[in-house]
């Protein structure tokens, strides 16, 4: 007897009681999704702090941490921004190194006809655009002449905007930072994320903020490498060159991306753990419906399974039809529990705005689990079934 | 076609052992139409189980077609069921979730018969038995008379040599009782050995042998051969 032909015998009897097959179908489905979404939660989860800490274009952050000693010699040391203009252009000499982003902040005020307020100005390189980490909403991006020619325009947060214009267009408009005109050209997207709240922000061209501000030095540095293989090698070569050129000893480091990315594997690793056996828990006992409506369905068809037998189905013919009978149940269980997971980790992450990861692996584990359930569980049912005798099934009313 | 030497039966009943059958010695030619009768409790029903390699004798030697099947064990018998025996039941015992065809199918899935060609034979079977225009209907539109056809024509869809029948009219009113007797009769004339168990005597008049059980025990004169002088 082949598989096809039990499988479309065991599609047929749980068409036969659907509510009853949908019902036992519920302990895996639940159980499958639960799985699913966990996994694919967790595994957002960690690709996101890792994209955060990484950065989304095989970026690194370069800080500056100075010794005991060069804090002794010099207290003003964290007054003073770490990164000369001749560092930069040290860097983009790596070849490993495809962008060097630098950017230098201060804090300053902005005034705009009678109204004055505090603000963050940062001037930026013309890589800091390419890395597309300025999204601009309205009006226009920085251009190569205004980097070039230190133009006299900026780039304003929404918040800016919303506080400082109480919402009105600010593109077009001419303030004051630190008493020099800056025509505002563009405005930002609001911050997404839940815990953005966004803040009062112009951004310059550096050629722009150094002539405001009468300083060429960078306050931080954010290394682009060519590939996600080469971001390691790109630091540590890039901290070498820093500390040689600033006589330093490791003043000048990158975060250890490996270490972190393990920190966070290790965390959501355990969660993975904590949450994923409760679901395979849930499982379980999703198992065990499985097996009390099988051996139900066994006692009902008792007669079926003598008559059955006496027109030539062995033990094993009949073992074989309520294995698969089970299985069915437990892989359409399995099968429906993946897009309930998928849709709802869909749904879950759209919200949260945290990305979900339902792999390949996830899905083929969750099948083969849903099949496994069903064989271990409908063993015993298909068990008794087999051992009927066949003279009493038939007289069996 | 068919032989028993001294087949006993004796099932446990707590602590102690009851004989059903007290030693049956039987034979019976291929071709035959036999009746075996007897008042309930006398046997009869464990003797068909034991004829239809349903159940197995405690002692005593079963020869069918040649073949000795008493000490076969299950997978074995329930080859000879489906290759050799056709059984036709009181109850009918149909599947109640297949339609006449699927019905008639099931022997030859069993025995490994492709698609194709088990619903050709199985639409062969149901013409036979007259039901050409039945075939797609679930047991439960069907009469009495014509849930007995489709029996039958899963009975004869392997071509077995022995077709056994346990009080196959019991349920049926008389009229329809002939009709499906006069189908017994039909496959017993192309050759096939029927053997009808029953305690009706309008029933045991189609078969040219009856045999009366009895306690166990095949009753002296064994074999009343009415052969064709009634």
């Amino acid at each position: 007897m082949s598989f096809s032909e039990n499988l479309l015998m065991a599609l047929s009897s749980l068409k036969a009681h659907k509510m009853r097959s949908i019902l036992t179908m519920l302990g895996i489905i639940i159980g499958v999704a639960a799985v699913i979404i966990v996994v694919a939660i967790g595994q957002g989860g960690e690709a996101m702090l890792k994209t955060q800490i990484t950065g989304s274009g095989n970026t690194i952050e370069m800080f500056y941490q100075p010794s005991d000693e060069e804090m002794k010699a010099n207290p003003n040391i964290f007054q003073q921004a770490p990164f000369k203009q001749e560092d930069i252009r040290a860097l983009e000499q790596i070849p490993e190194i495809k962008r060097v982003v630098a950017s230098s902040t201060k804090l300053s005020s902005a005034r705009f006809q009678k109204d004055t307020v505090d603000v963050s100005t940062t001037g930026i390189n013309q890589a800091y655009i390419q890395l597309n980490e300025l999204k601009v909403e309205k009006g226009r991006n920085f251009s190569t002449s205004d980097f070039l020619g230190g133009r006299r325009t900026g780039i304003v947060s929404s918040k800016f905007q919303e506080e400082f214009f109480k919402g009105e267009n600010a593109v077009g408009k001419v303030i004051m930072v630190a008493n020099q005109p800056i025509e505002v050209i563009g405005v930002l997207e609001k911050p997404t994320g839940l815990l953005s709240f966004g803040s009062m922000e112009v951004y310059l061209p550096f050629q722009t903020w150094r002539n405001i501000y009468g300083s060429s030095d960078f306050t931080q540095v954010t290394l682009q490498a060519a590939s996600a293989e080469q971001l390691q090698v790109a630091g540590k070569k890039a901290a070498k060159l820093l500390n040689n050129r600033h006589n330093t000893e490791k003043s000048y480091q990158v975060i250890n991306m490996e270490e972190i990315a393990q920190g966070i594997g290790q965390v959501t690793k355990i969660m993975t753990l904590i949450i994923g056996s409760i679901a395979g828990i849930s499982l379980f006992v999703g198992g065990i419906g499985v097996m009390n409506i099988m051996l139900v369905s066994v006692t009902e068809r008792t007669r079926e399974i003598g008559i059955r037998m006496a027109l030539g189905a062995t033990r094993g013919q009949v073992l074989t039809q309520f294995l698969i009978e089970s299985v069915t149940l437990t892989l359409i269980g399995g099968i429906l529990g993946i897009f309930l997971g998928w849709g709802t980790a869909t749904v879950v992450s759209f919200f949260a705005g945290w990305p979900s990861l339902v792999s390949w692996q996830v899905v083929l584990g969750g099948v083969l689990f849903s099949m496994v359930i069903g064989v271990v569980f409908g063993l015993l049912p298909a068990n008794k079934a087999s051992k009927l005798d066949p003279i009493e099934s038939l007289r069996y009313e | 076609m068919i032989r028993l030497e001294s087949i006993t039966r004796s099932f446990l009943l707590g602590k102690e052992s009851v004989h059903v059958l007290n030693g049956i010695s039987l034979s019976i030619q291929s071709g035959e139409f036999a009746a075996i009768m007897g008042p309930s409790g006398s046997g009869k029903s464990t003797l068909m189980n034991i004829i239809g390699c349903l159940d197995k004798p405690t002692e005593g030697e079963y020869y069918l077609g040649g073949e000795n099947v008493s000490h076969y064990n299950d997978k074995e018998l329930a080859r000879v069921r489906n290759q050799s025996i056709g059984f036709v039941f009181q109850q009918f015992h149909l599947l109640p979730r297949l339609s006449a065809l699927k019905n008639v199918e099931l022997p030859m899935i069993y025995a490994g018969v492709s698609k194709k060609e088990r619903q050709a034979r199985a639409e062969e079977a149901l013409m036979k038995v007259g039901l050409a225009d039945r075939m797609n209907h679930l047991p439960n539109a069907l009469s009495g008379g014509q849930k007995q056809r489709v029996a039958i024509a899963r009975a004869i869809v392997n071509q077995p040599k022995l077709i056994l029948a346990d009080e196959p009219t019991g349920a049926l009113d008389s009229k329809t009782s002939m009709d499906i007797m006069e189908q017994f009769r039909e496959l017993n004339a192309e050759g096939v050995t029927i053997i009808v168990v029953t305690h009706e005597s309008e029933v045991a008049e189609y078969a040219n042998r009856t045999i009366l059980v009895r306690d166990g025990m095949i009753q002296s004169p064994a074999v009343l051969d009415r052969g064709p002088s009634i």
